[in-house]
């Protein structure tokens, strides 16, 4: 397994004088074999970090590594299949071409992601939230990656479903020895899944650490901030 | 016509996370010098699509248009008279100087200068095309916004269907029929209204078929959307907001509904004007009118290219010209269309 | 064959064998007919022979225009096909293309496409020379910067989408991403317009024709037939109204095909709603609900909810969606809109509603001021400037800065949070008994989400009102409620007190609800609790108790019986046959890795 690397990454979106800068020189890594959480509000730029790592958005300083082999699992399951592909398709195609089995290489990751082989004939629009989120993270897992980028991957879920797609993630990480950065804005979630975590703000990353370490001291008044916001039952 | 209008939505940018949306100095300024240069562009490219099109026309447009029993003196004469023997360079930089010092050339036919055809002829366009559209304004919105408030949820299923059938049948004819139809049915039968003397003077009365057989279709058009968008917009989150509010239906059409209603309206207004423009071209020829639209058709059947490339560049110039006169108009009534981008 | 029980589906068979007909048969019927001059019978008017009379040479009217469908109809489709191949190409280039050159061709086919397609076309005539072909293809390529600008507009509305850019990342190439994932994607809209382009450039082509400029004589469609027809108007009407009426039937049968396309793609729902029913005022509670029940036809999301809430009490109201929470509060506000049909009985004093998204629940045309102070004008009778002083003095007790200056703003220029706040100082402009909140924070971010919360309570503290929120998340309830009340597939199934909530509900549903969600001190070492299986839709028959399929405490009792609710002394109650009596937490479920079955129904097993 590879560790995932940002040295000095800088993001520029939009052209010419609407240019602004939505990540200002992020430092961080994510050990190999690991998971790394990594929280802040919406617009702080965590989903454009996750872009520029599997290279949808291009970079204005700094570097990633690895450069490739890295995959991610989208938000939002209902736009990030194509409605028009099957299941089985959908997961053949990130299937490396070097593998000659494929029929029953989508057989087992859809396995491994507890769907049953019946639904590779299947067309999205057929499935739920909770089914789809599944084979994105099948779709993922597919192309062999060293790394796996989640962002936001339960937060279009119901609670109950959130669970099962939470338990799966963990147990797919440890049992393939997974290198993760999983992005959400819900700190529970993060505290859940992950060991280490960072919290962004404003295209900065301003604490990182282990997970225990930061959410029960953190060091940072965003942090703080963030802690103090979260909804608690009592 | 042939045309399936654009659709009007903007293009969805790719969800990336949204960056904080910096505060132009003048987003207004910034949405007119854009509108502009489009302006600009547009014309240039119009001047020179009407200019090249002389040259594209396979074999010699002078001969064309004096025939095959002319002589090769008067063509090489004609030729050279129009300086269609220059280099090509040389013809396009005095057809540029010409177009903005008002002179289009004159007519390989008659002789008479372009601009001046163009100037008797163009009063009656422009009274045409503005009756019918005024027409268009006045019928639509209200018809449109009464339709939908008369149809919401499942009431008057049979109105729905009336109005639909009859605005969607309406709306598919086109104007040169219905002018057809018109002559038949008023003219000819009832002998009630006057069509088109060769004679020459137009009395009011003459305006009633030819307006009416331009305007029918594309206030029929207008109707249908006014209806759906009122129907989108009175099942909006906001409207929701305002009924929870408790406002009187007034406000709740007037002040809430209309404003977000017209942007759209005058949106399509403006297509409607261009569309009124080409139909105001054959609604001309049925009804023989004094206008532009049956000067350009005499002259592409003429081959009198000169009039043609005047004529165009004037129809096409009013298109352009009304389109920015939408857009600005758009700006100033929806704050949100100036922020964003095209 | 479904499309033959709706009316447009039946209108599109008759249209396309018309269409058929016409233009197989028309010229094998007709075809010689049309071309037998009678000098005896020179324009004649109508008759019994010409049901349509006859034109300059004695031919038949009628079987001219019967003949002249195929070349019409054919010329139009000709016409079409260079539209569409031409519209495809020039379209689809730029999302293979690099990005300069592709800005450059989407500049440039947005400057074209600004002129009438006529004017286009009569241009293009000038330049191809008259004649049927010669005048298809100038329709056709007048047609080609509209057809590229939608097939432009639709690529790139399925490009910004996910699975796109999951495709990118994968490494699929351009060209597979076109054909596989871009233009399967757009290809049902372009279908419905290339055949309204059908109808279009059929009338296009009669203009071109009737001007002079398309067929050419010997050869005749129904523009040339209609011209010829004017020419003779007063002798023979009929001549003229004939190849009419062809047109427009044929536009007609086009328009209701590319319709009918339109309707069986795009699934095209009509969202049908009316004005709400508005609730009564009383003394005493500040809302009763008793026996709500809201149906949509054969699905009744809500199915006999009953509960009240005490003036200045907060209540949430939870449950996943499809649970009925937000049709609940929408029928509180009298806001359910037809076909919906709400039965039961609602009495509630004045209102205020907080929706969950702030982005659309403002009107995007009026100031915010405006539509803050309305409220006051329409129903306290204040003058427009008192209004508008109060709705300034609202914004301030919702902790906006500059409350003047945002009450000048439109709601584009704040952000969402603001947004919220000027919907809630909305609600505060009259007097509400009662504020509900539909999910207020869910659009909001975390920092965002507790200041509305707090803003909420201040609100409620502040003028008295009750407040029922309805949110998905049991934290966000606990925060600023006092009283939960759990609701499962239309039924409410338990009321409890917040402090019950932490300390271990009854029913076993509220009990997994808690189980399946981290907080802050969840055991990491273990993983979560899941609840098998999928809620009952609203429209299917329930027999017992909704939540039993799922239950692990359900018998055969709870299958067949629907447990009535029953109340607990110390208020609250629930709706079980098994609640569980002891306190404290606990998952219900263990996680089964082996079948996390959701709501499959292929493996819904047990």
């Amino acid at each position: 397994m590879t560790a995932l690397e940002f040295h000095g990454v800088r993001v520029r979106l939009g052209r010419g004088r609407r240019a602004v800068d939505v990540v200002h020189g992020v430092d961080l890594t994510v050990p190999a074999g690991t998971v790394t959480g990594l929280v802040g509000t919406s617009g702080c730029g965590k989903s454009t970090l996750a872009r520029a790592a599997v290279g949808l958005v291009p970079l204005a300083a700094g570097r990633i590594a690895p450069a490739g082999g890295v995959q991610l699992v989208f938000q939002d399951p209902y736009s990030s299949l194509d409605p028009r592909m099957t299941i089985g398709a959908a997961v053949a195609e990130a299937v490396p071409r070097r593998v000659r089995d494929r029929a029953g290489e989508v057989r087992r990751l859809l396995d491994l992601v507890g769907l049953e082989p019946e639904h590779a004939g299947r067309l999205p629009r057929h499935l739920s939230g909770g089914q789809r989120q599944r084979v994105a993270i099948a779709r993922a897992l597919a192309a062999r990656p060293g790394v796996v980028i989640a962002d936001e991957i339960t937060s279009s879920l119901d609670v109950s479903v959130q669970g099962m797609v939470l338990n799966l993630i963990r147990e797919l990480q440890r049992e393939l020895g997974l290198t993760m950065l999983f992005i959400s804005h819900n700190l529970a979630v993060v505290r859940y899944v992950s060991d280490r975590v960072a919290v962004m703000d404003a295209g900065r990353i301003v604490e990182s650490g282990p997970v225990d370490d930061v959410l029960s001291a953190p060091r940072n008044p965003y942090t703080r901030a963030l802690l103090d916001s979260v909804p608690k039952l009592g | 016509m042939a045309v399936p209008s654009p659709p009007l939505d903007h293009p969805v940018p790719p969800p990336t996370e949204a960056a904080p949306a910096r505060e132009r100095r003048h987003p207004w300024v910034a949405y007119l010098a854009r509108r502009l240069l489009r302006f600009v562009l547009s014309m240039a490219l119009l001047i020179t699509a009407t200019f090249g099109m002389v040259h594209v026309i396979p074999g010699d447009p002078v001969r064309a248009a004096l025939g095959v029993t002319a002589s090769p003196e008067l063509v090489a004469a004609r030729t050279h008279e129009l300086g269609l023997d220059l280099p090509v360079w040389q013809q396009y930089a005095r057809y540029v100087a010409g177009v903005f010092g008002g002179d289009l050339g004159s007519s390989m036919v008659s002789g008479l200068p372009v601009a001046q055809t163009i100037a008797d002829r163009l009063p009656y366009t422009v009274m045409l095309a503005l009756v019918a559209f005024a027409v268009v304004m006045i019928t639509a919105v209200p018809l449109g916004m009464a339709a939908a408030a008369w149809t919401r949820g499942s009431r008057g299923r049979a109105a729905e269907l009336l109005f639909t059938g009859a605005s969607g049948l309406l709306a598919v004819v086109p104007e040169f029929l219905l002018a057809v139809a018109m002559i038949v049915v008023f003219a000819v039968t009832w002998e009630l209204l006057p069509v088109a003397n060769v004679s020459g003077s137009v009395t009011p009365s003459y305006y009633v078929l030819p307006t009416l057989a331009l305007a029918v279709g594309p206030a029929a058009a207008l109707a249908r959307i006014v209806r759906v968008e009122a129907l989108a917009v009175l099942s909006s989150d906001y409207m929701r907001t305002a009924r929870a509010k408790r406002l009187p239906a007034r406000l709740l059409y007037l002040r809430h509904a209309l404003p977000n209603l017209l942007t759209g309206a005058l949106t399509i207004g403006g297509l409607l004007i261009s569309g009124l423009v080409a139909g105001s071209v054959l609604v001309e020829n049925v009804f023989v009118w004094p206008g532009l639209g049956s000067a350009l058709v005499d002259a592409i059947k003429a081959k009198d290219f000169p009039v043609v490339q005047g004529v165009v560049l004037v129809y096409g110039s009013a298109v352009l010209l009304v389109n920015l006169a939408v857009d600005v108009a758009l700006g100033r009534l929806d704050p949100r269309s100036t922020i964003k981008e095209d | 064959m479904r499309g033959l029980k709706n009316p447009l589906g039946i209108a599109a068979l008759v249209s396309l064998v018309f269409l058929l007909f016409m233009v197989v048969l028309g010229p094998i019927l007709w075809g010689e007919e049309a071309v037998r001059t009678d000098t005896m019978a020179l324009t004649q008017g109508v008759s019994a022979a010409h049901p349509m009379g006859t034109d300059g040479l004695g031919r038949d009217v009628l079987a001219r225009v019967m003949a002249a469908s195929r070349s019409s109809v054919g010329l139009a489709l000709l016409a079409t096909a260079v539209a569409v191949a031409g519209g495809l190409l020039l379209g689809a280039l730029p999302a293979v293309l690099g990005r300069r050159a592709a800005g450059l061709l989407n500049g440039f086919v947005s400057l074209v496409v600004a002129f009438p397609g006529l004017l286009i076309a009569l241009v293009l005539a000038v330049v191809l020379g008259s004649g049927g072909r010669s005048a298809a293809f100038a329709i056709g390529l007048a047609s080609v910067p509209a057809f590229a600008r939608l097939t432009q507009t639709l690529a790139a509305s399925v490009a910004g989408r996910d699975f796109v850019a999951a495709a990118r990342v994968l490494g699929v190439g351009r060209a597979r991403m076109l054909f596989r994932h871009i233009l399967p994607n757009i290809g049902e809209p372009l279908i419905v317009q290339a055949t309204l382009g059908a109808g279009g450039a059929l009338l296009a082509f009669a203009a071109l024709s009737f001007l002079g400029l398309g067929v050419q004589a010997p050869d005749y469609d129904w523009g040339l037939l209609l011209n010829e027809g004017l020419n003779r108007v007063y002798v023979n009407p009929a001549a003229a109204l004939a190849p009419g009426i062809a047109v427009v039937l044929a536009g007609l049968a086009f328009n209701i095909l590319g319709e009918y396309a339109a309707q069986v793609f795009g699934g095209r729902d009509t969202i049908a709603r009316a004005e709400g029913r508005s609730a009564r005022p009383v003394p005493g509670d500040a809302l009763i609900v008793r026996d709500l029940r809201v149906s949509f036809g054969p699905a009744v999301p809500v199915k006999g909810v009953s509960f009240t809430v005490a003036p200045g009490e907060r209540v949430g109201l939870v449950g996943e969606s499809g649970s009925g929470k937000s049709l609940t509060a929408l029928a509180v506000a009298g806001l359910v809109e037809p076909p919906g049909v709400v039965t039961g009985t609602i009495e509630a004093g004045e209102t205020a509603m907080v929706f969950q998204d702030p982005m659309t629940s403002l009107n995007p045309a009026l100031r915010v001021g405006t539509q803050i102070a309305e409220v006051a004008t329409t129903h306290q009778r204040l003058s427009r400037r008192d209004a508008a002083r109060r709705a300034v003095a609202r914004l301030a007790d919702v902790h906006i800065g500059a409350p003047a200056r945002v009450a000048g703003q439109y709601p584009h220029e704040l952000s969402g949070g603001m947004r919220q706040r000027a919907m809630i100082a909305m609600g505060l402009m009259g007097a509400p008994r009662l504020i509900v909140a539909d999910e207020p924070t869910t659009a909001l971010d975390v920092t965002v989400q507790k200041q509305i919360l707090d803003l909420l309570r201040e609100a409620s503290t502040t003028s008295g009102a009750a407040v029922l929120l309805i949110s998905h998340d049991l934290a966000v309830v606990a925060q600023l409620c006092s009283r939960v009340l759990v609701m499962y597939a239309g039924v409410i199934v338990e009321d409890l007190t917040t402090e019950r909530l932490v300390a271990g509900p009854a029913h076993p549903y509220t009990r997994a609800l808690l189980a399946s969600v981290p907080d802050m001190s969840a055991d990491r070492s273990l993983p979560l609790a899941t609840i098998h299986g999928r809620m009952p839709s609203p429209a299917e028959p329930v027999t017992g108790c909704p939540f039993a399929p799922r239950c692990p405490r359900a018998d055969e009792r709870c299958l067949t019986a629907m447990p009535p609710f029953t109340s607990a002394s110390g208020g609250g109650g629930v709706a079980c046959w098994h609640p569980v009596r002891e306190t404290g937490g606990g998952p219900v479920t263990r996680p089964d890795e082996e079948a996390p079955d959701e709501e499959d129904p292929m493996r819904r097993t047990r």
